[in-house]
C-alpha cells in the first residue's frame, strides 16, 4: 500500500473515531430524569451570561419537577440579540435589562414580557472602601483609579452617560476614566482583580461579588431598570415557554432564588401550575373580549372563569365580597362603586346608546322624547341591573321625561340582547327598544337602528385588574392582550368605537 | 590578522583566537529568555489566583470533563479535516502558476485576517441562507449543534494549517519530483513516493498549528455554537462562562487545565513525530 493510502486510511480512521465517541453519548444539557411514556418538552433559553447563576439554578430545578429541558445559551445580551435577528430561532429571551427587551420589541421578535427584577446603577469599590468613595465627586480624585461601561456596548455604560450627562459629571468623568469596559461583568472583574480602585455598575452584579462594596448614590436611585424575560415570536410551544417563565417570575419559586443571589425582585405571581383568573365582565363586552380571553387562555395555559352579567349585578356580587382578578365594566359609572378593590381602569371602547325600530320606523321616532308618545309600546334594559337601563334612565331623567317614558314600557329586561330578541320576534309586540349599537350585530331585514342625537347616549367600557390578584403580572397580560391590535379589530367589528390607546403593531 | 611580517623574531607568533561567543549567546539567552520568563510569569501570576481545590474542583465538575473531551475530540477532527485539505492546496500553490493565483491566495487569508467574531457571524448567516437552511434540513443540523464547534474551529485552523503546508513544500527541492518523474513516475506517484514522505516535519508542523488554534478558538464559537452546557461548550467556553459570572478563580482553574492539556497533546505529538521521522529516514 503506498503512503498516499496509509495516510488517507489512517487519518480517517482516527476521524470516524473521534466522531464515534462524540455520538455515543447524547449529551443531556440539564441532567434530569425522563417520565417513561412522555415526550420532554424542549425550550431554548437565551440567556444573558450574567444572569447564569440563578437562571441554571431555576431551569435545573423546574426541568426535573415538570419534565422540560431548559437549554440556556449563556452570552452578552448584545451578542444574544444578534444571533436572534440573525437566526429568528429559539423560545425565551432573557437580556440583562430592559433596552435589549425594547430593542427585541421593536424589531418585533418578541411577544410576552415578564418582568423579574429591578437593578440600579451604585458605585462599586473594593469591600471596605479604602479609597473612601462617598459619591460621584469623589471619582474625580486623582489617585481613584475609574473605570466605567462602554456607552456602545454596555446598558450600564449607556445609563451612566445618560444619568451623568444630566448631572453635569460625564465630560469630567469620561476623561479621568483609565479604561471602558464592554460589559458590567468585565467592570466587577476588574474591580475584583483590584485594577480599578471604583467602577459604576448594576446593585445586582455588585451583590455577586463578595469582594465588593455597593455605594449608594442619589443621582441613580431614581434611574431602576427592569430584567424582563420575553417570549420569542419563533416560540413554538408558548405555552409551555410562558409556563417556565410564569415559574421565574413567581415570588415563591424562580424570585426567591434571583433574591438570594442579591436581585431586588419584582413582586411575581404566586405559583401555580395552572393559574385561575376570576373575571367579571359586563354582558355587552362579550360579543367582543369572548374571542380573545379564549386564546389568551389556550395561548397561557391558565383557566379564567369569565362571569359576564349586568354590571349592577357584577358589583352587587363584588359589595357581597366577589373577588375577582379582573373586571371590565359596560360604563365608567360602575366602577366608582368599586374602586377600592381595583387599580386604576383603562378605558377600551365605547358604544353608543340607539333606539331599534322596525324597519321604515313606521312611527317616525327620532328622539328619546318621541318615546315619551302616549300609547307606545317600549322595551327598555332594567335600571337596577344593567348599564344600559341605569345609564337610559339617566338620560331620561336629564330631560325630565322618564316617568311618561316608563308608562309605555312593556317589557324591562337584565340585559339588552333580550330585547333585541324580543322586538325581532315580531307580531309588533314592541314599537321600539332602547339598546347598545354593540348588541346590533344581527339586525336581519326587520329591523332599523335610530340613532339619538343626545352626545351623551354612549357607555364608555373600561377594565381594570384587581389590587389583590395572586396574579398581577398574569393579568395584567390578560388586559394587554385585549388592548391589542387584534382586540381592536374585533371591538371595531361588533360596533364599538375604539378608545384606548392605539395598540403597537 | 595583522601582526606578522616585521617583527618576526622579537614575538612568538599569536595564537590565533577567535572574539568568544559569549556576547552573542548571552544576547540570545537574554532575548529568549526574557519571553519565556513572561510566559512563565503568567502562568504563575494564574496560579496564585486559583487553588489546587479550584482545580479538583473543576476536574470533578461533568460540564467540563465534558468541554474537555468536546475540545480533544474537535479539534482532532478539526486537524484530520484541515490536513486534507491544505496538503493539496499547499502542493497546488507551491507547484503551480496559474492565472488568478494572487487572488486565490488572498482569498485564503480571509480566515486569518478576520477577527474571528466576524467568521462565527458570517457562518451563522450563511447556515440560514436558503441553501444553509436546506442542507441544515436534509443533511445535518449545523448551528448551535456540535457540527458548528468543528465547522467554526476549522474554517480558522485550515487557514493556518495552507500556509504551513505551503511552505512546506516550497522548501523540497522541486528536482528530486523531477528524478523521479524521469525514473517513470507519474505526478501522483511522485507525490505520495517522494514529496510526501519528505514533508512529514510540515505535516506534522500543520497539524500541531491546527490542533492548537482550534482548542484556543473561541470568538466563532460563541456566535456559531452559543454556549450550551454538555453540548457546545469547549473549553474556552467554560472560561468564558465562568468569568462572565466573576468566578475568576474557576475561570483561570480550567484555563490552567487548558494549558496542561495542550502541552501534554503538543509534547506527545512532537515526540511522536520526530520518532516518526527517524523510521522514515531509516
Amino acid at each position: 500500500m503506498n503512503t498516499g493510502w496509509k495516510a488517507l486510511l489512517g487519518t480517517l480512521v482516527v476521524l470516524g473515531l473521534c466522531v464515534l465517541l462524540l455520538h455515543r453519548k447524547a449529551p443531556a444539557p440539564t441532567a434530569t430524569t425522563q417520565a417513561p411514556g412522555k415526550v420532554r418538552q424542549h425550550l431554548v433559553l437565551y440567556c444573558a451570561a450574567g444572569l447564569k447563576q440563578p437562571v441554571d439554578e431555576v431551569a435545573q430545578e423546574y426541568g426535573r419537577r415538570y419534565s422540560v429541558e431548559i437549554e440556556p445559551q449563556y452570552q452578552g445580551s448584545g451578542t444574544l440579540l444578534s444571533s436572534l435577528t440573525v437566526t429568528h430561532t429559539g423560545d425565551l429571551f432573557l437580556a440583562a435589562d430592559q433596552s435589549y427587551l425594547d430593542l427585541a420589541r421593536e424589531k418585533n421578535l418578541v411577544e410576552e414580557v415578564i418582568p423579574l427584577a429591578r437593578m440600579r446603577p451604585v458605585i462599586g469599590v473594593a469591600k471596605g472602601n479604602p479609597k473612601h468613595i462617598r459619591g460621584l465627586d469623589d471619582l474625580l480624585r486623582k489617585e481613584v483609579r475609574v473605570a466605567l461601561g462602554s456607552p456602545e456596548a454596555a446598558s450600564i455604560g449607556r445609563l451612566t452617560e445618560e444619568l451623568l450627562t444630566k448631572s453635569g459629571h460625564w465630560e469630567r468623568l469620561k476623561e479621568a476614566a483609565v479604561v471602558f469596559k464592554p460589559t458590567v461583568t468585565d467592570l466587577a472583574n476588574d474591580l475584583k482583580i483590584g485594577s480599578v480602585d471604583a467602577a459604576i455598575l448594576w446593585d445586582a452584579t455588585a451583590n455577586q461579588y463578595p469582594e465588593i462594596e455597593a455605594v449608594r448614590v442619589p443621582v441613580f436611585d431614581k434611574a431602576t431598570k427592569d430584567v424582563l424575560i420575553g417570549v420569542l415570536k419563533s416560540c413554538k410551544q408558548p405555552t409551555a415557554a410562558l409556563r417556565f417563565c410564569r415559574y421565574l417570575g413567581a415570588r415563591d419559586k424562580g424570585l426567591k432564588t434571583f433574591a438570594e443571589h442579591g436581585y431586588e425582585v419584582v413582586e411575581g405571581d404566586v405559583w401555580a401550575e395552572r393559574p385561575e383568573i376570576l373575571f367579571y365582565s359586563g354582558g355587552v363586552n362579550r360579543v367582543a373580549i369572548e374571542d380573545t380571553v379564549h386564546e389568551f387562555e389556550a395561548r397561557e395555559g391558565c383557566s379564567i372563569s369569565t362571569v359576564y352579567n349586568g354590571c349592577g349585578i357584577l358589583v352587587g356580587q363584588m359589595k357581597a365580597g366577589g373577588r375577582p382578578d379582573a373586571y371590565m365594566a359596560c360604563d365608567v359609572s360602575f366602577v366608582p362603586p368599586v374602586a377600592d378593590l381595583f387599580l386604576e381602569p383603562q378605558d377600551i371602547a365605547s358604544t353608543e346608546i340607539v333606539m331599534l325600530v322596525p324597519k321604515g320606523n313606521p312611527l317616525g321616532l327620532r328622539t328619546f322624547r318621541d318615546l315619551a308618545r302616549p300609547g307606545l309600546k317600549l322595551g327598555l334594559a332594567n335600571p337596577e341591573q344593567s348599564t344600559l337601563g341605569a345609564l337610559t334612565k339617566r338620560l331620561l331623567e336629564e330631560q325630565g321625561i322618564y316617568a311618561q317614558v316608563w308608562k309605555n314600557v312593556k317589557t324591562s329586561t337584565p340585559t339588552a340582547d333580550l330585547l333585541v330578541n324580543q322586538l325581532r320576534a315580531g307580531t309588533g309586540s314592541l314599537d321600539a327598544v332602547v339598546v347598545y349599537k354593540a348588541n346590533c350585530g344581527k339586525l336581519g331585514e326587520t329591523l332599523e337602528i335610530v340613532y339619538l342625537p343626545d352626545k351623551n347616549a354612549k357607555a364608555t367600557q373600561p377594565i381594570t385588574a384587581a389590587k389583590a390578584t395572586k396574579c398581577p403580572h398574569l393579568v395584567a397580560r390578560l388586559i394587554a392582550d385585549i388592548e391589542s391590535a387584534k382586540s381592536k379589530k374585533r371591538f371595531l367589528s361588533k360596533g364599538f368605537h375604539w378608545v384606548a390607546p392605539e395598540p403597537k403593531q | 590578522m595583522t601582526a606578522s611580517a616585521p617583527a618576526e623574531k622579537a614575538t612568538p607568533p599569536p595564537t590565533f583566537r577567535p572574539p568568544s561567543d559569549f556576547p552573542f549567546y548571552l544576547g540570545l539567552g537574554l532575548l529568549s529568555a526574557s519571553y519565556l520568563a513572561v510566559i512563565v510569569a503568567m502562568l504563575l501570576a494564574d496560579a496564585t489566583f486559583t487553588t489546587p481545590g479550584h482545580l479538583l474542583e473543576a476536574l470533578r465538575s461533568a460540564d467540563i470533563r465534558y468541554a474537555i473531551k468536546l475540545s480533544l475530540l474537535s479539534c482532532t477532527i478539526t486537524t484530520i479535516m484541515s490536513l486534507w485539505v491544505a496538503v493539496p492546496i499547499g502542493y497546488l500553490l507551491s507547484r503551480h502558476q496559474f492565472r488568478g493565483k494572487a487572488l486565490l491566495d488572498a482569498i485564503l487569508d480571509i480566515p486569518i485576517v478576520l477577527p474571528p467574531l466576524v467568521i462565527g457571524l458570517s457562518l451563522l448567516i450563511l447556515f440560514q441562507t436558503p441553501a444553509g437552511r436546506y442542507f441544515q434540513q436534509h443533511v445535518v443540523q449545523v448551528a448551535y449543534e456540535i457540527p458548528s464547534v468543528i465547522a467554526a474551529q476549522f474554517m480558522v485552523a485550515c487557514a493556518f494549517a495552507v500556509r504551513t503546508m505551503r511552505v512546506a513544500f516550497d522548501q523540497i527541492n522541486p528536482r528530486q519530483e523531477q528524478v523521479a518523474l524521469t525514473l517513470g513516475c507519474n505526478r501522483g506517484q511522485a507525490f505520495w513516493l517522494v514529496i510526501f514522505p519528505e514533508a512529514r516535519t510540515g505535516l506534522l508542523a500543520a497539524a500541531t498549528l491546527a490542533w492548537a488554534r482550534a482548542l484556543g478558538e473561541f470568538g466563532p464559537i460563541l456566535i456559531f455554537s452559543g454556549a450550551t452546557r454538555r453540548k457546545t461548550e469547549v473549553l474556552s467556553t467554560s472560561v468564558f462562562l465562568e468569568l462572565s459570572i466573576g468566578n475568576i478563580e474557576a475561570a483561570v482553574a480550567v484555563s490552567l487545565l487548558m494549558v496542561l492539556v495542550a502541552v501534554a497533546v503538543l509534547v506527545i505529538v512532537r515526540v511522536s513525530g520526530v520518532h516518526l521521522g527517524k523510521v522514515y529516514h531509516l
